[in-house]
Parts: structure tokens; sequence; C-alpha cells
């Protein structure tokens, strides 16, 4: 496929893991807590690409890029917290290799191919993703996922937009029937 | 410290909790001029439930806990989050000495735990009361069914309990309101189980969710919020009922801040004359005076509170002739869980979020016909059926594909978990640590609690009970976790005082009345001499209006 998935496929064998220079390099001086304002406009860019904009807002609309700082600053363990960070440099270390460029202005097609590109090699059934993970934590792409869908979802805009959201439904009806085209309650 | 007019009352209820609320409220109303101590803090029904109307978009990072947060609950944090948390506890304040790992639980607060807990309301059965006798476990139980049939009436009516009545002899039927009805693959399972089984049954869970409204009360909203507290009074609490009308009898004085540190008992009248407490933010001490004494402050810290209560007369620990305070610690075995996917009744869907359950009830032992050589007595499975959403969606890759797996229901899922009988057992127990103390100055309390071999088979077999009747209903993708949660998880402790009829082997007698000091009554869990494998809160309920009945008549009578 390309370069880094090479890199991967050898690191993974000595049981390193997937890591770049960068990453590789701060696996053992963690990240410090606090730098993740800086890459706002960044993670800006990469919830719109797992949630874009269609007919309901998309991710940077509904401010997930905070939702996911908060997120990651202060509930997040250490080795998570690390491997996001690297993760978010990596990319934009391949970002200016692969395309010369900063993720922002990458096109989208470029954008969905970095992020792919990550998704696919954070293969979260591998023997070695799971291994990965008890050591390290979930991977960089893994997270920022599931704290973009989560975000998301819970967000005004995505509860109220993309999904049902009823504050107070005040009866229960257990049996309906489908419509087409209802959308899932936002929470349960 | 003297005793005057101002700190002197007809009764003292320490804690304000499930029981001790029924507590303040029958006495109350039984014209007593009572004293509830409280040892957290006030929370007023609906004016202290900060995060009950809160969107989930108004919490900075949903529904976790920050690290922090994390670091000051490494207990609690398995059972609350951002939207409760400040319904428990933080251990970093009240530390406690696992001997063995033990989960204990806790809300100090005006309303206890009876502002976050499950609601699941069970009778027990006769089968219950006598099963101890029956197989030489524990001691035997001073009551019968028959002895408390018509208090469960009494705290069922008052309390709004809905429910189905079934009919089955080991699970009583009660005074019901309608029951929360069941969603599409709740029936189908039902009727599964129907279609396979002759043993079991699928009912709806018996909760303290009120269908319908009550005086100043509810009807539930189907927010499924509950532990937030409710600004519709739709579950029961102490908050939204029992402590209300105890106000409004004109005979309650509510202490908060009131951690109590003794009772004490005055040799000469062989009585307790009242509590010490330390006030928990000047921790000044100070003394209450009355005739009649009520413990519940749940069972573990009731037990503590006798165990500190030395005299002379009992150097063990108030009431403790039979050395059993503190012992025979039991809970309930749970195991973590059991899951499972349905493709069918796609086209079904529901509206609101039932705050119930579906209840499988105890179908090991009963007779003859299910009897198992695994293990003595049994367990029932609780659970719920829901469509997967966000939050349980596995999805793939992102985009606009991915906003579409989101945006749409997804397959029916059911999740079972087993609640099972734990043996009382002399050796699990807790005792206090009297070289380690807390911030105001009292014992720590030292848990010594394991499962026994019997608590363990039960464990495995509801596993695998539960995996069956998914796989026999045609789910797909059925599984369990493995690994079982820690003792205390299903926050039941109880049977640290059990009632029994012999002194020497029991701490209270059948009115729940210390067999030593006659004026100290015992209602919260740890007057339980057996476990059931219901989810016992109905139960301290029931037995707590029945013996403060009992006390009343004796104080109007002057024996107390």
């Amino acid at each position: 496929m390309n370069r880094r998935k090479a890199i991967g496929g050898i690191f993974a064998l000595t049981g390193i893991g997937f890591a770049s220079f960068t990453g590789f390099k701060l696996f053992f001086e963690k990240a410090s807590r606090g730098q993740l304002q800086n890459y706002e406009n960044l993670l800006a860019e990469l919830v719109d690409i797992i949630i874009p904009p269609t007919d309901t807002p998309g991710a940077r609309e509904a401010n997930v890029q905070g939702y996911i700082i908060s997120f990651m600053e202060f509930c997040s363990s250490n080795k998570e917290y690390t491997n996001f960070y690297n993760g978010l440099n990596d990319l934009q270390e391949n970002c200016l290799s692969d395309y010369n460029t900063h993720f922002a202005d990458c096109t989208n097609q470029q954008k969905i191919a970095l992020l792919e590109d990550l998704d696919s090699s954070a293969d979260p059934n591998g023997i070695m993703a799971k291994i990965n993970k008890k050591l390290r934590g979930r991977p960089f792409f893994s997270i920022l996922k599931s704290l973009t869908v989560e975000g998301y979802c819970t967000s005004k805009l995505g509860a109220t937009e993309l999904l049902a959201y009823q504050p107070i439904p005040a009866r229960y009806k257990p049996i309906t029937t489908l419509q087409p085209n209802q959308k899932a309650w936002a929470t349960s | 410290m003297e005793k005057t007019a101002r700190n002197t009352f007809d009764a003292i209820v320490v804690g304000s909790g499930i029981s001790g609320g029924w507590a303040a409220k029958e006495l109350t109303e039984g014209g007593l001029k009572t004293l509830v101590l409280e040892r957290g803090r006030n929370v007023e029904h609906i004016k202290d439930y900060p995060t009950a109307h809160k969107h989930p978009w108004e919490f900075a990072h949903g529904t976790h806990l920050s690290k922090e947060e994390l670091a000051e609950r490494p207990i609690q944090s398995s059972h609350c989050n951002a939207t409760d948390k400040h319904f428990y506890v933080k251990d970093s304040e009240h530390p406690y000495i696992q001997e063995k790992p033990f989960k204990w639980i806790r809300g100090y607060q005006v309303g206890g735990r009876s502002l976050t807990w499950g609601r699941q309301s069970y009778r027990l059965s006769e089968m219950d009361f006598k099963a101890n006798k029956k197989d030489g476990h524990g001691v035997d139980w001073p009551i019968r069914y028959t002895d408390v049939e018509k208090w469960y009436d009494y705290v069922e009516e008052y309390v709004g309990i809905s429910g189905t009545r079934e009919g089955l002899p080991h699970l009583p039927d009660g005074k019901f309101l309608p029951e929360i009805p069941l969603n599409a693959v709740e029936k189908h399972l039902k009727q599964s189980i129907g279609k396979h089984y002759q043993d079991r049954t699928l009912i709806n869970g018996r909760v303290a969710n009120l269908t319908e409204k009550k005086k100043g009360r509810g009807p539930c909203m189907y927010r499924n919020l509950c532990s937030r507290g409710c600004p519709f009074g739709g579950y029961f609490s102490s908050n939204s009922s029992t402590l209300l009308d105890a106000h409004d009898s004109g005979n309650l004085t509510l202490r908060e801040n009131s951690v109590v540190k003794e009772v004490v008992y005055d040799a000469a009248t062989k009585k307790a004359v009242g509590v010490t407490i330390i006030d928990a933010i000047t921790k000044e001490e100070l003394r209450y005076y009355a005739d009649i004494i009520f413990l519940n402050a749940s069972a573990i810290a009731t037990a503590a509170i006798l165990l500190n209560s030395v005299s002379e007369s009992f150097p063990n620990g108030l009431g403790n002739s039979s050395l059993q305070v503190g012992h025979n610690v039991m809970d309930h075995v749970v195991n973590e869980g059991t899951y499972g996917t349905y493709n069918g009744l796609l086209d079904k869907y529901y509206e609101g979020r039932s705050p119930g359950t579906i209840y499988i009830p105890r179908f090991q032992n009963l007779d003859g016909n299910t009897e198992t050589t695994d293990f003595i007595r049994g367990y029932g499975i609780q659970g719920k059926g829901k469509r997967e959403n966000w939050q349980s969606k596995a999805t793939e890759g992102f985009g606009v594909a991915l906003k579409a797996q989101l945006e749409t229901p997804g397959k029916w899922k059911i999740s079972l978990g087993g609640r099972g009988e734990v043996l009382p057992n002399y050796d699990n127990k807790i005792s206090l640590d009297f070289q380690n103390r807390d911030q105001w100055g009292l014992p720590l309390v030292k848990v010594h609690f394991e499962y026994g071999e019997n608590d363990l088979a039960m464990m495995e077999h509801m596993t695998k009970a539960s995996e069956d009747m998914l796989r026999k209903a045609g789910f797909e993708n059925v599984g369990s976790y493995r690994n079982s949660p820690p003792p205390g998880s299903a926050v039941h402790e109880m049977g640290t005082a059990r009632m029994g009829n012999d002194p020497k082997t029991s701490v209270l007698n059948k009115y729940n009345q210390m067999h030593d000091v006659t004026n100290v009554f015992i209602t919260d869990g740890s007057c339980m001499t057996s476990a059931g494998c219901q989810n016992p809160s109905l139960t301290y309920m029931a037995l707590t209006a029945r013996a403060c009945h009992y006390a009343i008549q004796q104080f109007k009578s002057k024996v107390l």
C-alpha cells in the first residue's frame, strides 16, 4: 500500500508496534498535558472528515474538536494521551512528506486517503492490535473516531438533527412500527 | 452533655436512606418526636438535583469522570458517572480497609442511596424465610412470610411498585401499579422461554417507578435518568416521599452532617439513652437523648456503630453478647453479564426510555422438578432489551457511510445479569481497625468477604443459563463477560446484625429489637438472616414499618 504500512509491518513484528520516529521517541517520554488546544484547527479538519456535513451538520460545526480536547486533557489515560498527541504529530509529518502540505490544505480526497490509511492499519481484531491496546492503550485513529462519534452524538446538533432526541418523553410506547427513514434515538 | 429539652426526643433514627426514611415517617406519624441524624449533607427533593434537567451536551466531557474525579473515587467510580457523582462519596474522604476486594458503594447525604437505587422491588417468599432452617446455613428467621405480608402490602401501596401479578409462590404478588410493558424483543424472549422451558418464565420487572400519579409525585416521564434525582418524583426515594411526610407530621427534626460515633448505654436501666455524634463540619461532639433508637445507617455502618459503642457491659460492642455483630455479611452474587443480538423485528422500535427491566424469577431448587445438584438456593436474572444505537453499535469506516450507520437504529440486543443468594457465613465480616482512624477520629471499617463455593457455582450456572435462553430464542453473537465484579458490586450488603430466636446466636428478635438492649431497633440490611436472591430494599422497608408500629405501641404503653 504505502511506505508507512510497510514500516508498520516491520515494527509490529518486533513487538514495538506501529510508530513513526516521533511516536517512537515519545513512547518513552510521555506527552505532557495541556498541548491539544494548539491542535484545535487540525482536529476540526479531522472530525469533519469523519463526520462530514451533509443534509445534517458536520462534526466541526458541532464543535466536536472542543469535546475531544476536553476529554483528552481531563479524562484520558496517560498512555492514550501520548498515543493521541503522537498520532496528531505523525499525521502532520506524513501529510508533509506525502503531499508536501498541511492537512488543512490537502484536497478532500487526500484527507480521506490519509485517514483511510490510519483506519485500515488500526485493525482492532488483529492479535498485535489487541496486545498493543492492552500495553499501550488504543491507537490514535481508534481514539479519534470513537470520540468523534461520542462527541457528535451527544452534541446538540448531532443529537437533535442526525438523531432523534426527546428530553422528556412523558410516555412509554413499548412497541412502535418503524417509520421510513426514522432516526435512532439519541439517548437510551 | 446534660440532657435538656432541646437535645431530647422520643426517638432517634440514625440514617435517612431507604429504611431510615421509613422509620422517620412511621415514628413521626405515630406521634413520636423524632430526630433523624444523617452523616452527609442535606439534599432537598428537586432543588438539589443539579443535573436532573441537563442535556447530554451540557456536560464538559459527556458522562466521563475526569482523571482527578476518578482518583478521588477509585471504588465508587464503577457505579457512578459525571451525571450522578454528587450522590456518591469520594473514597478519598471516606476510607475503609478491604481485607479482600469488596466494593462499599456509599451515598452520604439525606436520602442516602435511595436516590440512586436500582428500584427493583421483590418480596421474599415463605421459601426464603424457611431457607436457613431447611438446609442449616445460618440461623432460622424468627418470622415467616405471613408476619411480613401485610407490611409488604402497606409499603408497596405507599411506594408505588409497577408490576404484574404472576401467581408464583416463590415470588409473591404485591399491590402493584400497572406494569411497565415489554418491548418487542423482550416479548419475543418471553415467548421463547415459555416455549422452550417448563421451569421458568419471564416477567416485567417490578420497579418503584410510578406508572400512575401518586400524591404529589409522578408519574414517571420515561427519561430513564433516575439516578440524577427525579424532578417529577417519578420514582421512590426518601427525599421525594417518606421524609416529606415525616416533615409534614410536625414531629421531625432532621440534623444533617451528623456522624454517629456511638450509642450510649446505661447499665442501670439496661437501655440505650442516646447517641453521641460528631458534627461532620465543626468536628464538635454532641449528644442526643431518646427513649427509642433506630439504627438505619446501612449494614456495614450500623455494625461499625455497634462495634464502636463499647462499655463495661458490652466490651465487644453494644448488644453483641452473641458475638455475631459484624459477621455473616452477605451481598448478592452477580455475574458480569450475558448479551446477544437479534436480527428480527427490525420494523419495530419504541418511544420513551423505560426505567424498567425484565425479570426471570428464580427457577432452581424450588421443588423436586427444579432441583440442581450444583448448588443450593438460587438466583434470578434481570435484563433489558434495546435496539443498538451509536453507543453500542460497531461501525465501519468514516464519512457519509459512518453517518448513515449512526443515524439508523441497529439490531436488537438483550443484556442479562444474574442475582444469586449468598449463604450466611460467619467468616464474612466487618470489624474495626482502632489503630487507623478517619478524619472524625473514628476507627476505620475493615471488610473481609469472600464468595463461597456455592456462590461461585451459582455464578457459573447463571451465565450458562442466560446464554442458553438467548441462543434458544435465536439470538446471535451470544457471549458473556467472564470476569465477575468484586463482591459488594450488587450494593446489597446485609446480615451484620441478624434476626433470630436465640439471643446466643443472633442480635435482633422478631421485631428487629436488640435481644440485649430492647430500646434499640435495627431495620436496615443488617437485620437480614438470609439474603434471598431478590433485591432487598422492599423487605427493609416492610420490616421497618413493622418494627416501627411495634415500637410505637411499646412506647405508648410505657414499656419502652
